[in-house]
């Protein structure tokens, strides 16, 4: 008959039993890799615990990877219907947007006496050539040509340097929102409440930068460093013809 | 006696559950895309709660029993749900959740699933791990509540700057209660076990 075995350990050389050190140990391992897991997915979250609102990370977004905006459809304060662009086209200029609606009576009047500094500086230091600026309007249902005349005569925008459009099909709205990552919400007494910020584009349509309408002169700096760089289609007709001989 | 108690239990977590998951479907989802205190102080915990109600009116699930020895004390069961309970006051993930319905889905999914493990997990911790997460949850709902209160900016493309006042509040406040409720537990608890 087998002997029970006699080495039993005693209470006080070993208070954990095996198997409960085992599943300590599992417990532990098992915390640890969903505290690691759970980390890694709110760092991928977050752009890498950069930002924890949507207009950070979109900022964030498109500082590392530009973007194009599709050619939608306005129609100008000039009453001309044109699109995205043809009208950011012109000239190599790069261009600062806005997205406005002409009912807006609360936040807007400071916006727009931003956009009004803006153009008195593009004015006095001569920099028509270089940077241009561009509100948009996000409420095409009340905004007609009518309406964008009279918001630019109340604003003082100089054509030359101080464009506004609307979009001339309403059904682009939510896309070109999305585009620029603007939300409108609809607020008291027929306004909108949404993220409003300063979007830096370059002539070819593509989304570079967006900033804050506080940061504004950063933005105009911003705009002018990239109206000075050379042209990147012009420059790059060598380089590619050596990649292509060898 | 028992039985019934259970029944009217799992008929409440069903309830809870059901009420706040209906909130993330029309008609009564213009109210969590309106107004974000219905979204944070009113969806979420109920969402929490109904998963703790769940979890402490049905048998053990087998899938936790078998999980038993990789979560002793309830260990990972907490730390689980402080990572899904700490996405879901991001303010992106707030957004997220109101802009795309996958997003919101697993809203639902996640905080649920956190009631669940809570539930089991409150169950196993001693007091120390208890008031170790407890501390978290609420020095976390305070902070968020007293920031989203107090600070000009507007975190949430979805929610007006007036709304998100109201949640910090309602944070805050539910944060509070959190602490009162938990602190009553182990006031009850003690004084059944001095009787005892």
């Amino acid at each position: 008959m087998p002997a029970a075995p006699p080495s039993s350990p005693t209470p006080e050389a070993s208070p954990i039993s095996p198997v409960k050190l085992i599943r300590l140990g599992q417990t532990f391992s098992a915390s640890f890799a969903v505290l690691v897991a759970g980390l890694a997915a709110l760092l991928i979250a977050t752009g890498g615990g950069q930002s924890f609102t949507t207009e950070t990370l979109r900022r964030q977004q498109v500082s590392m990877q530009p973007q194009l905006i599709e050619a939608f459809n306005v129609t100008t304060g000039s009453g001309e219907n044109t699109n995205l662009k043809v009208l950011l086209a012109p000239g190599g200029k790069v261009w600062l947007i806005d997205f406005v609606y002409t009912r807006c009576q609360t936040l807007c009047s400071s916006l727009g006496s931003i956009y009004q500094q803006l153009q008195a500086q593009i004015e006095s230091r001569g920099l028509q050539g270089q940077v241009g600026l561009l509100s948009i309007s996000f409420d095409p249902a009340n905004d007609d040509a009518a309406a964008l005349v009279a918001y630019a005569a109340r604003m003082n925008m100089n054509p030359a340097i101080w464009q506004i459009a609307t979009l001339t099909n309403w059904q682009d709205r939510r896309r070109l929102l999305d585009a620029f990552g603007i939300m409108v919400l609809p607020a008291p007494l027929g306004e909108f409440e949404h993220n409003a910020a300063l979007h830096v584009v370059s002539s070819d349509g593509v989304l570079r930068r967006i900033m804050d309408y506080a940061d504004f002169q950063n933005a105009l700096d911003t705009a002018i460093g990239d109206a000075q760089k050379p042209a990147a289609g012009a420059v790059q007709i060598s380089p590619p013809a050596v990649v292509a001989a060898r | 006696m028992a039985f019934i108690a259970t029944r009217a239990a799992a008929w409440l977590a069903l309830c809870i559950t059901l009420a706040a998951v209906a909130l993330s479907v029309p008609p009564l989802r213009s109210l969590i895309e309106q107004s974000m205190a219905w979204h944070m102080v009113v969806q979420m915990p109920l969402l929490v709660l109904g998963g703790w109600l769940a979890a402490r009116a049905t048998p053990p699930f087998s899938m936790l029993r078998r999980l038993a020895p990789f979560n002793q004390f309830g260990l990972t069961g907490f730390m689980a749900a402080q990572v899904m309970t700490a996405y879901w006051m991001l303010p992106l993930a707030i957004d997220r959740a109101v802009v795309l319905p996958l997003f919101d889905a697993l809203k639902l999914f996640t905080l649920f699933v956190s009631g669940m493990l809570l539930a089991d997990a409150f169950k196993r911790a001693p007091l120390a791990l208890q008031l170790f997460f407890i501390g978290y949850w609420i020095s976390m709902m305070a902070w968020l509540g007293i920031y989203l209160a107090t600070t000009d900016l507007r975190l949430c493309n979805a929610y007006s700057l007036q709304g998100q006042v109201k949640t910090g509040w309602g944070l805050l406040a539910l944060g509070l209660l959190l602490g009162t409720v938990w602190l009553g537990n182990v006031w009850r608890a003690s004084t059944q076990i001095a009787i005892k």
